[in-house]
Parts: structure tokens; C-alpha cells; sequence
């Protein structure tokens, strides 16, 4: 129990960090368990936390992406590990309006987010300003332009037997 | 020297699954890569949005067939997770068992395979011997060689009984003596050193910037495994090694892919002697809904890091589930590993990730000469096989 306490203190650290780099822009911050803490920032202010986390604590890994339609939202939920002591998952979380899905890329900043982007633009059309190449990852070169099967929206055609 | 490309797949060289990589070559040398995939993307984040806990978790182990428990597993405990659903502790030394069971099996199956790739089909012969012993362990448990279909939300589905306790030890006894075995010889042996010595290196420091996890990542001497840095199950009791080795190249994947055998032994044994003899492995009553919330599990699968996020709303369906398989984490690792390298050298460094492509239900036809791609409807598809099959007369 007191690993777990020591750990959650360590993070708590982390989170001081944090919160006074990012000021104002962080929206909302917790430890949901040891090694796990959440974030939120304001649309565009996720560059500024990314930075922050290479630059002070080494931090390289983006585990990845996930895209989450809210109805009126697109949430983008940024999965970061940090390598160094104390060890732990960081999610930065930012919403962007369905209505004009635009964020700009962190790939200048952390290399390996590339595929993870494609992905989410491919499946859930949020447009990563900067990104050097936003091809196609997953899907069909034929498949219609403007459709995203990971909307709430789009929901597949019945097969026959379903 | 003029550039000249070479269209690699979409009918993989080394682990018959479709991906394509186009290799710019100078004379013998690789100079740049571009990979594409989603050749078998089939929708499955899509379909288990339409499907229930209990019908996803069968449908998950489908997203890859040698990995099948870890993503099965993960499922599973994203969604506890994010439920606050408790599984018993006799639950977790099962997965544990099945999970580690489930790594002997692809890393003995990845060792075959490289050896067919450099030319000692002894090497694959051998392996692929041995490697039943574990198939029909797995067999033995879950009544399945694939898909062994364990995890249910809250718990396992299948008992590990003292009887089949020993003969797990005993299989384990055989694969122990093997693998020693194979670690000698992979040391030592000259056609193995001579095909993997310094072929498709992977620095650290790109490897780390570029994402790579698992043995790909550790070969390069970096020590990022979950089991040890974010341990979920049994693994932070349990007693075993983190293996790294620091050759960088496919040698090194060769050399802690074997290592890790040993410890997964390891681990299977001490859970199997500290796993309490009487109590649940599943809930009386079969859980179907999932209290609203969400969760990030990770889970250190045969290839890496394998990650899923899961938010659930209170109903017996997710409301979202991402998954992030460890061979999209390396893809542009192996892109990096590739150049520099020989033509000759491309199938075995490529392999050297132990790639797998899983992922969307369609086929794709290209023409080349009209340079026109188009995709069959499942109707169309069926109405070939029934052509086909005409034809062939083989109704």
C-alpha cells in the first residue's frame, strides 16, 4: 500500500509541475490510479504541455491517439509515457467542435504521434494543421470523401443475416 | 546512382500477412522506405460499438490470431477498469498463466519463421516441434490451440485443476531444456550470427523517438517492458528478468526473444506454485452491463506495448474502444531499420519486428496499367466464389 502512496505522491509532483507551466490553459488535472494522470487543456495549448514534457522530463513516447466523438465535440486524448522515474501514463486531453475539426500537429514535436494522427484524421476527420503528410492510412483510396466511420453519425450498412 | 523502387508486398515476403513497403534502392542498397498498410483493416473499433461486452470479447481476440488472449485480456480489463469490477486473485494467476503460455507460443513461432527467412529450415523444423508441447498445453486449459476464448468480464472461464497444474510443469520442463537449447545455439551458432549480425539497426535514441516497443525496443537495450514499468496481473510479484540486450540489430531481437522463453518459464512456474488452490475465477452471475467510465489499459503483449482506451456508459455496450496494436507502434522504426541494408537482408530485418497486420473488411483490386483501384461489395465477392466455384466444379 505505502509503494502505492509514494508512487501517488511523485505524480502529485508532476502535476505541481504542470499546472504552473501551463497556467491558466489547463483546464482540468487528476490522478485517476497510480500511473495514470489526466489533463485538459484549451484547443491548441496541448503543443505548449507536449513541449513542456520533452523538454523538462525527456518525454518521447506517444502510446497513442484516441479520437472520441462527443455529439458536438471530437475529444482528442493524447497517450503519453514518460520513460523516467517516476514512470507513468499522461493523457492530454482537448476538445475540438465537430463543426470545424481542426488541431494543429504535434508530430514536429514528438515523431512517433505521425501514424496515430493519419489514423484519427482518417477515421474521425480531425485535420492536423502541419502535419507532413495527412495521406490515408487505413482506409480505402476509394472510399467517399468526407465520410468518417468512427462519427456516431456513420453507422455501416446492414449485411444480409444481420 | 540512379534510384530505382521496389514494390514489397502487399504479399508479405516473411510473415504472410498484407502490408506493402516500397524500398528505394541504390545498386544493393536501401536508401529510403515508405510503408502502407490497412490492407485488412475491418472495422472492428466501429464494430464493437454495436456489439455487447460479452459479444466483443469474442470478437477482439479476432483482431490478431496469435496475439488473441493479450487483446482479449486488455479488453477485458479496460473494461473492469472502468467499471470498478474486481476479478479474483486465483482470476489473475490464470491470466497470467495463459498470457505468458500464449508469448512462449509466438516468440517459439517467430524464432521457426526467422529461421526459415535466413535459410536454416533445421532451426524451423526443430522449433516448430517443439512449440506443440505449449500448443497443446494451451489445448489443455482452454480446449483451444487459437482464440482460447478465457476472459469474461470479472473473471476466467476455465479452471486450472492440480492435475493440469502438473502437466503444465511437465510441458514446462521439456520447453525449459529446449529453449536452453536454442539459447546455445543462437549464442553460438555461425549461420545464425552470419544472416543477423548488424542487420537492420535500430539506435536508441531514434528507436525511443520513434514509439518502437517491445523486443524490437528492448534488443536496442532500452527497458521498456509493462510488465515491469506498468505491471498489471501478477507481474509485479511475480519473479522474472526484464531482458534487454544492446546489440541493436536483428541478433539482438533473436537473442531476447529466446531470453524472454526463459522467463515466461519462469513466471508460469511461480504462478502455478502461488496460485491459491480453492476460490472463484468468475462471478456467480454473469456481469453484461458496465457502470459508466473509462480506462486506459496497457498490457505488454508478444510484439509490445499493446494499448487500449475504453469509455463505457452505463449500458451492456462500449461507448468507445480504441486499440493500438504494438506493430503499428514499430512500423516507423522498421522504416528507419531498413535503410542502409541489403535487398537480400530486407525479409529478415523486416521480420525482425514480428509484424502483424490486422485490421477491415474489404478487397481492394489494383489494375496497373489503367493505375484504377476499386473495391468488391460482399455481394460481388459472393457471387465470384459462386463463379469460382462453378467453374472448378466442385459442387
Amino acid at each position: 500500500m505505502s509503494k502505492k502512496k509514494t508512487q501517488i505522491k511523485k505524480e502529485e509532483k508532476l502535476l505541481e509541475e504542470l499546472k504552473s507551466a501551463l497556467g491558466p490553459q489547463l483546464e482540468e488535472a487528476y490522478i485517476k490510479r497510480p500511473r495514470r494522470i489526466h489533463i485538459r487543456v484549451k484547443p491548441g495549448a496541448h503543443r505548449k504541455a507536449v513541449e513542456y514534457m520533452r523538454d523538462n522530463w525527456e518525454l518521447w513516447h506517444v502510446s497513442t491517439i484516441t479520437g472520441v466523438d462527443l455529439g458536438e465535440n471530437i475529444e482528442v486524448i493524447f497517450h503519453l509515457w514518460r520513460f523516467k522515474e517516476p514512470q507513468t501514463a499522461i493523457m492530454v486531453r482537448t476538445m475540438v467542435p465537430k463543426s470545424n475539426p481542426k488541431l494543429e500537429t504535434i508530430t514536429d514535436i514528438l515523431p512517433s504521434s505521425n501514424l496515430y494522427e493519419r489514423e484519427v484524421h482518417d477515421l474521425l476527420g480531425v485535420v492536423f494543421e502541419g502535419h507532413p503528410n495527412l495521406e490515408r492510412l487505413v482506409l480505402p483510396e476509394d472510399w467517399p470523401e468526407g465520410v468518417y466511420p468512427l462519427r456516431k453519425e456513420w453507422q455501416p450498412a446492414q449485411q444480409e443475416g444481420e | 546512382m540512379s534510384r530505382v523502387t521496389i514494390p514489397i508486398g502487399p504479399q508479405h515476403p516473411a510473415l504472410h500477412e498484407p502490408e506493402h513497403f516500397q524500398i528505394f534502392v541504390e545498386g544493393e542498397i536501401v536508401v529510403d522506405v515508405k510503408p502502407r498498410i490497412g490492407y485488412v483493416h475491418r472495422g472492428i473499433e466501429k464494430a464493437l460499438e454495436n456489439r455487447t461486452y460479452i459479444q466483443g470479447a469474442f470478437l477482439v481476440e479476432r483482431v490478431c490470431g496469435i496475439c488473441s488472449n493479450a487483446h482479449q485480456c486488455t479488453f477485458m480489463m479496460a473494461a473492469e477498469e472502468a467499471g470498478g469490477i474486481e476479478i479474483s486473485e486465483k482470476a489473475s494467476f490464470i491470466r497470467t498463466i495463459v498470457a505468458e503460455l500464449e508469448r512462449i507460443h509466438s516468440h517459439l513461432l517467430w524464432l521457426g519463421a526467422a529461421g526459415l527467412e535466413i535459410g536454416f529450415e533445421t532451426l524451423f523444423m526443430y522449433v516448430w516441434r517443439d512449440r506443440e508441447v505449449v500448443m497443446d498445453l494451451l489445448e489443455a486449459i482452454s480446449g483451444n490451440r487459437v482464440n482460447y476464448a478465457m476472459n469474461i468480464l470479472g473473471g476466467v472461464r476455465r479452471d486450472i485443476s492440480p492435475e493440469l497444474a502438473d502437466k503444465i510443469r511437465k510441458g514446462l520442463d521439456y520447453l525449459e531444456e529446449r529453449t536452453n537449447y536454442y539459447k546455445k545455439l543462437c549464442l553460438e551458432e555461425s549461420t545464425i550470427r552470419k544472416r543477423t549480425d548488424g542487420i537492420g539497426v535500430l539506435d536508441p535514441i531514434t528507436g525511443v523517438k520513434l514509439g518502437a516497443t517491445g523486443p524490437t525496443i528492448r534488443a536496442s537495450g532500452i527497458k521498456f517492458d509493462v510488465r515491469k514499468n506498468d505491471p498489471h496481473l501478477k507481474y509485479d510479484e511475480a519473479d522474472f528478468e526484464l531482458i534487454t540486450w544492446d546489440t541493436c540489430d536483428t541478433f539482438g531481437r533473436v537473442v531476447v526473444r529466446v531470453l524472454e522463453t526463459i522467463e515466461s518459464i519462469k513466471i508460469i512456474r511461480w504462478c502455478l506454485n502461488h496460485m491459491p488452490k480453492k476460490g472463484d475465477i468468475m462471478p456467480e452471475k454473469l456481469i453484461r452491463r458496465v457502470p459508466e467510465g473509462e480506462a486506459y489499459a496497457r498490457f505488454e503483449a508478444q510484439r509490445g506495448e499493446l494499448v487500449y482506451y475504453l469509455k463505457s456508459n452505463g449500458t451492456d455496450k462500449p461507448y468507445r474502444v480504441k486499440i493500438r496494436t504494438p506493430t503499428l507502434a514499430n512500423i516507423l522504426s522498421v522504416a528507419e531499420l531498413l535503410k542502409g541494408s541489403y535487398i537480400a537482408d530486407v525479409p529478415i530485418a523486416l521480420a525482425s519486428i514480428d509484424p502483424c497486420f490486422s485490421c477491415e473488411d474489404r478487397i481492394t483490386f489494383v489494375d496497373v496499367e489503367k493505375e484504377k483501384a476499386w473495391t468488391w461489395t460482399r455481394e460481388e465477392l459472393r457471387k465470384y466464389s459462386r463463379e469460382f466455384n462453378e467453374r472448378e466444379k466442385r459442387w
